[in-house]
């Protein structure tokens, strides 16, 4: 795991915050970038991300683009082809679908077709994710589809440190990045912290132990971070130690954070709120059992959603949704094995 | 009553400015026969490349761009090096003849060589893209060629956004796309010209209709007679150019440069043109059967009006009335209205074999790349 600066003092920052000072602080600092997306200019994003970013930096910089995200891909890869960094908003990560043909073959391949020659500084980032009532097309997490795309590097903070400093790291990656931003954590003041004045980054591929133990190990991502964090309260009333790892980076992966943690508890569960079947969570169980497998004492188990949509009203959305009574009945069983 | 397409306005014929006098009526006598020793290149590369394969010297398919040279070189020959191009797989030719008319020797020309191209053709490790993706997905950033892939009309947002970075940068290249009429029908056709319309980017979309998209026709991919009306909903010009006349893709691309440069904006040429085989080499056999004029053996003995003026006997006879070059001198290597396997080396000129025998030789010679790149360059490190 990567040494991260410590946090100086000041005053706590939002989720949201973090990522409109990353991307004012990135756009100052690099007169080569490029922000274009839908709404992102005049009205200053749908959530508020770009806010101000246009008055600042001017039209030409920040494009309020047609809603297009086909073209709003397609064009930001010529952009990086012609030498800039791009920041490409989806206005949901859901509507990223209707650009999916230009990021996984025209984006994803770029630098491998191109053998090295092109290397395309495109990050696509928006906001993602479930238990917020948003129904089938606001509320998904596609992160596998991109994961499953060679040339993509693939990112999901949950904390307002990380997401500045991940999204540093992305812009400042030659190779192209998708970005999730947890929606329900933007104005989530619970987690709001202070975060350093000083210019940092969070290196993509490095995992953060977000609470140690020594029985059994989380390893998560997003929003279900906070769940683990939960579930592994409830754990420590019943006498066992969990540890909870965020991996922050699904593409690249830091596995030996999460086989260092393995090696010490001999068992793990993974969580996500992706569907099951072909979901990140497979994949991070298929990786264990291959890095990790003399050191399970129980079968690596997984709490994901449900394979199906995620619905609207709340008892339907949280029925399919990973909860932390889940999450503690798997890890129970584990536990128990 | 119903409005039929040829009662509405048809597309606009040009955008010559009020008494300026037609691009190619600028063009030198050199110009001239330059242009014709680049059609008998153009028409020589896919003619040997049929035979190669033929003799089992190739892998992989040929898109053919016989009959179609015109749009190629009509629309190449009036650009700076510094603009940019995006071929797609039926404009092999292009990626060697970009900034040709700098110098068929010239290695500072900005366009890719023959050798890199015929390298690429034959799988071999100095292709440009060291053979990983096949056939025209090649391209070059400093040479200003955008690398396509197989989906149709999506490199057009590339170009859009290639352009709209030049033109922060205080550059003036405008860009070249070339497309299927068949791509007009995908909605990044749409979606990338209505942004390129917006910002007025100097993107410039030349459909080339051969009639034919794979196997299927015109009347079952659009509406309306010319695909150059796909403009009329941008407030863009939508150009026709003869397709088989390279000086009227000349003239009308050189006006869409023109407008381009001058800040106006994005136009559209439709080139009318037929294609002279399948849709690829594995699909010459059955493209006898969904075209009933089709004869693989005799490519012009159909009675299609595009199929039956070849774009190089349509150029001579331009230069012999302006009398650039005698009957005798046009009579002297005839290729036009002959299929590849009945035409012989004897009819080009003997520079533009030899151009071609140098690619193919070092292409031969060349190895193909260590297995081992099979997994390299996924990310840049």
């Amino acid at each position: 795991m990567a040494a991260i600066a410590e946090p100086t003092t000041g005053i706590k920052k939002n989720y949201l915050t973090a990522i409109q000072e990353a991307l004012a602080e990135e756009m100052a600092r690099n007169s080569d970038m490029i922000c274009l997306g839908e709404d992102i200019g005049i009205l200053g994003g749908a959530f508020g991300c770009t806010m101000g970013l246009q008055d600042q930096f001017g039209p030409q910089r920040v494009i309020d683009m047609p809603i297009s995200e086909a073209a709003i891909v397609g064009s930001s890869v010529g952009m990086a082809l012609n030498g800039k960094t791009v920041m490409a908003e989806m206005q949901f990560i859901d509507f990223i679908s209707c650009g999916f043909d230009q990021i996984v073959n025209m984006m994803a391949t770029y630098h491998y077709r191109t053998a090295g020659e092109v290397a395309i500084n495109v990050t696509l980032r928006g906001p993602a994710g479930g238990y917020g009532g948003g129904a089938l097309y606001h509320s998904q997490m596609n992160e596998s589809w991109f994961c499953h795309s060679p040339g993509l590097k693939v990112v999901v903070p949950s904390t307002p440190y990380d997401a500045k400093g991940l999204l540093k790291a992305c812009l400042r990656d030659p190779n192209p990045c998708l970005f999730y931003e947890i929606k329900q954590l933007y104005r989530d003041s619970k987690i709001a912290e202070v975060i350093p004045d000083e210019d940092y980054i969070v290196p993509l591929g490095s995992a953060a132990i977000r609470r140690p133990g020594t029985d059994l190990t989380f390893v998560t991502y997003g929003q279900n971070v906070y769940h683990c964090l939960q579930a592994a309260d409830i754990l420590a009333e019943k006498g066992y130690s969990a540890e909870v790892i965020d991996i922050r980076s699904l593409v690249p992966l830091d596995e030996q954070t999460i086989l260092e943690s393995i090696k010490k508890t001999n068992r793990v569960v993974v969580v996500n709120e992706a569907p099951k079947t072909c979901g990140y969570a497979g994949e991070l169980v298929a990786r264990i059992n291959e890095f990790a497998f003399e050191h399970l004492d129980a079968p690596a188990l997984r709490v994901t959603r449900l394979d199906t949509p995620v619905p609207w009203v709340q008892p339907l959305e949280l029925f399919v949704l990973p909860s932390v009574e889940k999450i503690v009945e798997t890890a129970t069983r584990v536990l128990r094995f | 009553m119903a409005i039929t397409a040829s009662q509405t306005n048809p597309p606009q014929s040009n955008l010559l400015p009020d008494g300026e006098p037609l691009p190619s009526s600028q063009l030198s006598k050199e110009d001239h026969l330059e242009i014709l020793r680049q059609l008998y290149l153009a028409r020589y590369f896919d003619v040997r490349l049929i035979k190669e394969k033929k003799r089992g010297r190739l892998r992989g398919t040929l898109y053919s761009s016989h009959n179609q040279e015109a749009v190629l070189v009509g629309s190449l020959f009036g650009l700076k090096g510094t603009d940019w191009i995006s071929p797609i797989h039926r404009d092999m030719p292009a990626f060697f003849m970009k900034d040709l008319r700098a110098g068929w020797d010239n290695n500072d020309r900005i366009g890719l060589t023959i050798e890199q191209v015929c390298c690429q053709v034959w799988g071999k490790q100095d292709s440009p893209g060291r053979a990983r993706d096949n056939w025209s997905h090649i391209g070059s950033k400093s040479k200003r060629i955008i690398h396509s892939t197989s989906m149709l009309a999506g490199t057009i947002p590339v170009a859009a956004g290639v352009v709209y970075a030049d033109r922060l940068n205080g550059g003036d290249a405008v860009v070249l796309t070339y497309n299927g009429e068949g791509s007009t029908a995908q909605g990044i056709f749409h979606e990338a010209i209505n942004f390129a319309a917006v910002h007025k980017l100097p993107v410039i979309t030349i459909v080339e209709n051969n009639h034919w998209a794979y196997g299927t026709p015109t009347n079952l991919e659009y509406s309306q007679e010319d695909f150059a009306r796909r403009a009329d909903g941008y407030g863009i010009p939508g150009l026709i150019a003869d397709g088989q006349d390279v000086f009227d893709v000349y003239d009308k691309v050189m006006m869409a440069v023109n407008h381009a440069r001058a800040g106006k904006g994005p136009s559209i040429i439709e080139c009318k043109t037929y294609r002279a085989y399948g849709h690829g080499d594995h699909d010459d056999d059955r493209a006898a059967n969904y075209r009933p004029e089709y004869d693989a053996k005799a490519t012009y003995k159909d009675d299609i009006e595009h199929a039956r003026r070849d774009p190089i006997d349509v150029c001579k006879k331009k230069l012999v009335s302006l009398g650039f070059i005698t009957q005798a001198d046009a009579d002297r290597h005839v290729c036009e209205y002959k299929s590849a396997d009945k035409t012989k080396d004897e009819d080009f000129p003997p520079e533009v074999v030899a151009y071609l025998k140098r690619g193919v030789e070092y292409a031969v010679k060349n190895p193909v790349p260590p297995a081992e790149e099979g997994g390299m360059w996924v990310f840049r490190e």
